[in-house]
């Protein structure tokens, strides 16, 4: 399950959903994304996200896609918001599920890795100081470089 | 146009200024010196451990214009009649802003002097503020104005170096526009420029006549949009991606009629 939404989103909630009705899944893995108070300048009050609607989907389905050929996994849910976001609120949020507990692990930090690097999202900060669009980060490029053969 | 400083087997030499006419000479000269807000803020009230930062380095830059002649090599010593050094506090930048004023009546310029003043008057902040902020940054140190003297009268100009990350007005909502049609009647590509990308070109979505390519690829609508209009040219500062009908693309992948190309930067979800 996809979704890119301005809503907050409930992360317990989610993993029930994922989980329902299922009893041969042995490992659920959730990451929540969070906005920082701080990144680039000190102070950020808020930050919008763009995106490129129809990409979007299609390329964090592609990641999924990926996440599943590598690891056996029973379920994964991804939902990213975009829009005005103020410091402390959920931005994105992966929840897999899978028999075992290392598949599940490996295959959400995969997919962090990836939809950081490879999913059209922009973000803009506001700071104290002014507003400015966020700079890629070489770490972000060499963590999902670990995942190539 | 040639390097006073080396002769005619190129080796360095002092110029010989014995016959040179005295006029009156003078420079102006600025440089910068970054710090936390915080640090700026205990310059200015007075906090800092060492005291009184801000004479303490007009009286180094100072100092330091008077005593050029031993720390460049091939400068005379010259007997300045004024060395002047300011300080502007800038909160918003979180600089301190040195500017340095020479002058005599001579026969070779004090431009070294104006930027020897700023730099040791900017090393000087850092020696005085380094016990609160190790992270301090000096730079944009340059020659702003000068006067007299054979080779005439110097402004710098106004240049606008764009440091990252560039700042901007507030941010759409979050969505763009899809699906629109070409405007024009003509077999034509849908440009799509995203995020910061947008802002910096000023430009959100255009169409572009498919017959205004030479090649029907990415590289020949680069070609053509440049063509179109000069602010496509930045499609080439930076790392600009591109997708064509949302698929990531390169400069090969091809284009034909009612293709929607986006362009944009580096991606930072998540």
């Amino acid at each position: 399950m996809i979704r890119v939404q301005q809503a907050p989103f409930d992360a317990g909630e989610e993993q029930r959903a994922l989980l329902a009705g299922r009893t041969d899944i042995g490992a659920v893995v959730s990451f929540t994304g969070l906005v920082r108070d701080f990144n680039e300048r000190p102070e950020v009050a808020a930050l919008t996200l763009e995106h490129y609607p129809g990409m979007t989907e299609a390329a964090l389905a592609e990641i999924v896609e990926e996440a599943q050929e590598r690891w056996p996994l029973d379920g994964v849910s991804v939902i990213h918001r975009v829009g005005r976001l103020a410091p402390g609120d959920p931005i994105v949020l992966v929840v897999v599920a899978s028999a075992h507990r290392r598949a599940a692990f490996e295959a959400c930090d995969f997919i962090m890795d990836y939809l950081k690097t490879r999913a059209p999202f922009w973000k803009k900060e506001h700071a104290s100081d002014g507003d400015y669009w966020v700079s890629e980060r070489d770490s972000d490029h060499a963590d999902a470089r670990r995942w190539e053969p | 146009m040639s390097l006073t400083h080396l002769n005619a087997r190129g080796e360095a030499h002092m110029v010989d200024v014995a016959d040179k006419p005295e006029s009156r000479r003078e420079a102006t000269a600025s440089g910068r010196i970054h710090m936390r807000p915080e640090t700026l803020a205990l310059l200015a009230e007075g906090g800092l451990p060492k005291g009184d930062v801000l004479a303490t380095a007009r009286i180094a830059g100072i100092q330091a214009a008077k005593r050029t002649h031993e720390l460049i090599p091939l400068c005379h010593a010259l007997a300045l009649s004024r060395v002047a050094v300011d300080f502007r506090l800038d909160e918003a930048e979180g600089c301190v802003e040195v500017t340095a004023s020479c002058r005599l009546n001579g026969r070779t310029g004090v431009e070294m002097e104006a930027l020897t003043a700023v730099s040791v008057a900017c090393l000087t902040l850092y020696d005085m503020c380094k016990a609160v902020d190790k992270s301090m940054e000096i730079g944009a140190i340059h020659l702003d104005t000068k006067r007299g003297g054979r080779s005439g009268d110097y402004r710098r100009e106004a240049v606008e170096p764009r440091p990252a990350p560039i700042v901007t007005g507030e941010g759409q909502a979050g969505e763009v526009s899809l699906g629109s049609r070409c405007d024009i009647a003509s077999p034509c590509i849908r440009v799509k420029c995203l995020a910061e990308l947008r802002e910096r070109l000023g430009i959100g979505e255009v169409s572009v006549p498919l017959d205004s390519l030479e090649r029907q690829d990415v590289a020949g609508l680069k070609a053509a949009l440049k063509a179109l209009d000069p602010r496509f040219s930045r499609l080439d500062e930076g790392r600009v991606l591109c997708a064509v009908n949302q698929v990531m693309a390169g400069d090969t992948t091809p284009v034909t009629n009612e293709d929607e190309v986006a362009f944009f930067p580096p991606v930072t979800g998540g």
